[in-house]
């Protein structure tokens, strides 16, 4: 890993903030599909809902159901608008490709905890649960969040390059993420009390170091003709 | 050997059953510039993208030398500098922004930007969605010109420029030429340049 490789990493990154920041796509349309379905959900869930015991085995879902439709409704923008604008032509000569992947992800990866930020403060508050190990709460968010933001990143560049992307988006990403998810909310059911069970934590780095490897590995030949 | 050289033999390429271009092959050296004639739809752009590493050919082999040595798919795709009217920079930004951001990609002091922009009469402070056909136009060339590239491919090259502009990008172009670097341009209709110039024409 070269110097001039994180260079470019980290000005792909920096670009695609910059983009965001005075466009607002990724930004508004991930944070008012969440926000908006928590307090629906919330609503209709929350103190006067339902009993405290099944608050705390119904948030984790609901909290990781919210991110993962937040992300499908905002993510796939990062190639999709490359492509659109034809501004991908540019960016495939000038920069390695892996540089790319890396720096759209971790451009996904900090969308996706900036509403991770709001989201679950504003979960805990509005269903009234408390986080008994909060360590926990933000190991499953952070970690949850990486898989998502780098599984979704290289989905992303899939469906770019076709027709029907919203669809071929949600096909192929419910398989890949449904082991992601299934470990996120065992994690996050352990930190609001739940009985933590051996391994998840470990099982869930070990899926995100598989999907970060898989997308650097299968990136290059998705990018490039 | 050539120090700069670019080649390319029986070149194929289908888009499902229409075959665009069949069998195309030319070589241009260092110094010297090919000029790709044709019709719309004779397969000029495609040809071009071929070139860059942008589209795989179906059939042929293209070969391209760089200072003595021969560069691989991949980096050839990074060595080219490439005008196309297809090539789009990022809206959101300035075009000194567009030029730094690629400027750091390519590993060129972003100081290199400003200069090509001041070459080019580019307004560095507007936004690149803000610009007129000429001065996207003259951005493409900015962009293509970052990393000192030894091979030019340039898609009709001058168009939508007035006067000065075409004048500054011939200057860039003479330039390139006299510095050893290599063109290949496309154009469907006649197109005077500087220097030698082969021709190619996709119509016959």
């Amino acid at each position: 890993m070269s110097s001039t490789w994180i260079a470019e990493a980290a000005a792909v990154f920096a670009k695609d903030w910059r983009c965001e920041l005075r466009a607002r796509h990724a930004v508004t349309t991930l944070g008012l599909f969440a926000v908006t379905s928590l307090i629906v959900a919330s609503l209709a869930l929350g103190p006067v809902g339902i009993a405290p015991a099944e608050r705390i085995a119904f948030a984790p879902v609901l909290i990781w159901l919210i991110l993962l439709f937040s992300s499908a409704a905002g993510l796939p923008r990062v190639f999709v608008h490359e492509e659109e604008s034809r501004t991908a032509t540019a960016l495939r000569l000038a920069a390695t490709p892996s540089a790319v992947f890396v720096g759209k992800a971790a451009h996904s990866f900090s969308v996706l905890l900036a509403v991770e930020a709001v989201v679950a403060p504003l979960a805990l508050a509005l269903l009234q649960i408390e986080a008994t190990r909060v360590g926990m709460l933000a190991a499953a968010l952070v970690l949850g969040g990486f898989g998502l933001a780098v599984a979704s990143t290289l989905l992303a560049a899939i469906v770019a390059q076709g027709r029907g992307r919203t669809t071929l988006f949600a096909a192929l990403a419910f398989p890949v993420l449904v082991p992601l998810l299934a470990l996120a909310v065992v994690l996050t059911r352990a930190a609001f009390g739940a009985t933590p069970p051996e391994g998840v934590l470990m099982q869930l780095l070990l899926y995100d170091a598989s999907v970060t490897v898989a997308g650097l590995m299968l990136f290059p030949a998705v990018w490039n003709p | 050997m050539a120090a700069h050289c670019l080649e390319f033999h029986d070149l194929t390429r289908r888009f499902g059953r229409l075959s665009v271009l069949t069998r195309v092959s030319g070589r241009v050296e260092g110094g010297s510039t090919l000029l790709v004639r044709g019709k719309n739809g004779s397969g000029k752009s495609t040809l071009l993208r071929c070139l860059a590493g942008l589209l795989a050919p179906d059939a042929g082999t293209i070969r391209a030398v760089e200072e003595g040595r021969e560069l691989e798919g991949a980096l050839r795709r990074r060595r080219v500098g490439y005008v196309a009217p297809d090539l789009a920079l990022y809206e959101e930004l300035s075009v000194l922004e567009n030029l730094e951001f690629f400027a750091r990609l390519r590993g060129v002091a972003v100081e290199r930007a400003r200069e090509l922009a001041d070459r080019l009469w580019l307004p560095t402070d507007r936004g690149a969605g803000a610009l007129s056909s000429g001065m996207r136009q003259r951005l493409r060339w900015a962009w293509a010109l970052l990393h000192r590239p030894r091979l030019l491919l340039l898609d009709e090259p001058f168009q939508n420029l007035d006067a000065e502009g075409e004048q500054a990008l011939r200057g860039a172009l003479t330039d390139h030429l006299a510095s050893g670097g290599l063109a290949v341009v496309a154009s469907p209709t006649p197109l005077p340049l500087d220097g030698g110039v082969d021709e190619l024409d996709l119509d016959r």
